[in-house]
């Protein structure tokens, strides 16, 4: 069930999303649900599993951008590691990054039901 | 603001194009700008330039630069090399420090970065970016001339300021250039063809202006501006211009220069134009000079000038213009006989004091007060030639200069004749002066007028005869009553046998016309004898007197009397 509640339990900063979104809950539920469907996930773990690190850096980025601005805090984090690590597109160890994200990915998309 | 830089009234949702290939962030802008702004979408920049060329209204672009397709760096390339679509202001988003610098080198507005800003940030540089460009617009559309794309006059003089600021040091040259007769361009060839022709102009002069550090300015229809370091001389300028526009355009329009050079930065920018206007426009009849320079007499003629004109009317209401009459002494008899006179004018000026007609018939013959000139001495001569006879009972002929441009008036018979019926005269009293050189010019139509007057009964003296180009041939086709000699073979009569022998011939043509000779200028009693001999009819000159006033000429009709 989407709450601000569950969200905060989740660890988002639902104040600073929320403010994105002019205070608007609906909206910002339903932006989040969005997030949590997003195709970059999917993207992000077939490009990293296929080692294409610059498709994998695209869509690391395209979801550092959204889970951002929606202050999905415990998302950003690993996201935005995983970011600058592909950003100089060597052969990098994700593993564990990648098991945090798909993590937090599952917690979220339980989240919105 | 529309694209072409109209603005748009301030009630009007400005749009909006959001691109960013990421949903959530297209809606989450979308949210924040619905209220304020009329937004769409783009997911690329493919589709983004598609809806860029198809939104002619657009007030902005968001842009995303990481995306499929065409990533926000290669549309932005593409708007910027593009003069029409630039005008729009981009503000990228982004959350990288690095592009913030880079896009905003290569032309966009603003950014956002990612995360977003609270929404009251987003809105307010939104709409400083949008309220920012439509300012730049109006600004751009007000200070340049629509037509030349050059500086208006009112810009161009604020930008002489800022540069007389930054380059204080440096001597600077004001020019002004014209096209002679624009108005017969624009009349002979139409209107289009004057506009390319400015169009034209302005280009080979920003061209020269560019090389020189100056700057070009509109001042008004064919007026421009120049302003630059000094140069020497601008030969160079005036025939890169002419030879440019002769090879475009016809040879015979021609580009005159003013130049004032080292201008005196104590004076008004304006005035400094005013000078180098000055010079160009005593340049405006020339038609073998094309560029002169500045210098104080000239400056001082033309201020002379300004105020003659400017005061003409004033003049004419409370008759400053005095007629002052020279007596025709007709010397084929013994006797030197008194037979008439020639109205001759002198400006009473209030304030410059007694003006010679040598300083103002030229200037009122250029610009064509001397209508207004002549018409009004007609009119004082009819009401002389009245009261002398009303005084004395006799009448004395009296002639009166009629203009070239006379000539063109086509109430001018009628005028003449209103003129007798008014003060009770016979065109016979009246005689009328055209110079020979009015008859070549346009020799039908002036001999076609002069015949209408004579028929009449006016009595027609040819003026400064010799001078002009008439042919012997067409000499015995014109209707005239009268020949009388240009000056210059009165001068410098005595001694010299060739201007004696000269004359004689003249005596010939004048008597297989059938008509007297009228000789002026004459001070001597050895000319009024060489005259005599030769078979002249008529004298006038200051050997007799000179031109007097009406109440002086009395004494001689009285003298005559006796």
């Amino acid at each position: 069930m989407l709450t601000i509640e569950t969200l905060q339990n989740f660890g988002a900063n639902t104040q600073e999303g929320l403010g994105r979104c002019m205070n608007n809950q609906n909206f910002y539920f339903r932006l989040v649900k969005m997030a949590a469907g997003d195709k970059g996930f999917a993207r992000l773990s077939n490009a990293l599993n296929n080692r294409d690190w610059n498709d994998a850096f695209e869509a690391a980025h395209g979801l550092k951008g959204i889970l951002s601005n929606l202050a999905l805090t415990p998302l950003v984090e690993p996201v935005s590691q995983l970011t600058e690590l592909l950003r100089d597109k060597k052969e990098i160890t994700f593993s564990d990054l990648l098991q945090q994200i798909e993590e937090k990915h599952k917690q979220l998309l339980e989240l919105c039901g | 603001m529309r694209r072409d830089g109209r603005a748009v009234s301030s009630d009007v949702k400005r749009l909006v194009l959001v691109v960013d290939d990421e949903p959530v962030n297209r809606e989450l802008l979308g949210f924040i700008l619905q209220d304020d702004y009329e937004v769409i979408y783009a997911e690329d920049g493919v589709e983004a330039l598609e809806k860029i060329k198809a939104n002619e209204r657009l007030s902005l672009i968001l842009l995303d630069l990481l995306m499929p397709r065409m990533n926000g760096f290669e549309l932005l390339k593409i708007i910027e090399d593009d003069d029409e679509l630039k005008r729009i202001p981009v503000i990228v988003l982004t959350s990288e420090k690095k592009a913030e610098v880079e896009t905003l080198n290569m032309g966009a507005s603003d950014f956002i970065t990612k995360p977003y800003e609270l929404p009251e940030v987003i809105l307010a540089r939104i709409r400083r970016i949008i309220e920012l460009n439509e300012d730049t617009y109006i600004i751009k559309n007000t200070e340049h001339d629509k037509l030349t794309n050059l500086f208006n006059r009112e810009f161009f003089i604020n930008y002489v300021g800022q540069m007389d600021v930054y380059h204080s040091d440096q001597e600077m040259d004001a020019l002004v250039c014209n096209i002679n007769n624009f108005h017969l361009v624009n009349e002979i060839y139409g209107r289009e063809f004057g506009d390319n022709l400015l169009k034209r102009l302005a280009e080979l002069l920003q061209e020269w202006a560019i090389k020189n550090d100056g700057i070009v300015g509109r001042a008004e229809s064919d007026t421009f501006f120049i302003y630059n370091r000094h140069c020497d001389n601008y030969d160079d300028l005036q025939k890169y211009v002419s030879q440019n526009i002769a090879k475009t355009y016809a040879s015979n329009i021609n580009v005159r220069f003013g130049v004032y050079q080292n201008v005196d930065r104590t004076i008004e920018i304006e005035q400094r134009f005013d000078k180098a206007k000055s010079v160009a426009s005593a340049l405006r009849n020339n038609f073998t000079k094309f560029i002169d320079y500045y210098s104080e007499p000239l400056h001082e003629k033309e201020l002379l000038e300004q105020r003659l004109i400017s005061d003409v009317n004033v003049a004419l209401e409370e008759k400053q213009f005095i007629v002052y009459y020279q007596p025709k002494y007709n010397i084929k008899g013994d006797e030197p006989k008194l037979c008439s006179a020639e109205a001759l004018i002198r400006w009473k000026h209030p304030e410059l004091g007694m003006i010679s007609p040598g300083v103002f018939i030229p200037l009122f013959e250029e610009n064509g007060l001397i209508q207004k000139l002549d018409r009004y001495v007609w009119r004082e001569v009819a009401e002389q030639i009245r009261r002398w006879r009303d005084e004395f009972g006799i009448v004395i002929p009296v002639s009166v200069n009629v203009s070239r441009v006379d000539m063109y008036d086509p109430e001018l018979v009628s005028r003449f004749v209103n003129l007798m019926k008014d003060n009770d005269l016979s065109p016979h009293d009246y005689i009328l002066e055209v110079t020979e050189s009015a008859y070549t010019e346009d020799s039908k139509q002036i001999i076609g007028i002069v015949e209408n007057l004579r028929k009449l009964g006016f009595r027609i003296e040819m003026d400064d005869f010799g001078s002009g180009y008439s042919s012997l041939n067409m000499l015995s086709e014109l209707p005239i009553d009268a020949l009388k000699l240009d000056m210059a073979f009165v001068r410098n009569l005595v001694g010299h046998d060739k201007k004696i022998h000269l004359l004689e011939l003249i005596m010939g043509i004048a008597s297989f016309l059938s008509v007297p000779v009228v000789a002026e200028g004459v001070e001597s009693i050895d000319q009024v004898d060489i005259l005599k001999d030769v078979g002249c009819d008529i004298i006038q000159g200051y050997y007799f007197s000179r031109p007097v006033s009406p109440e002086d000429f009395a004494k001689f009709i009285r003298s005559e009397e006796n």
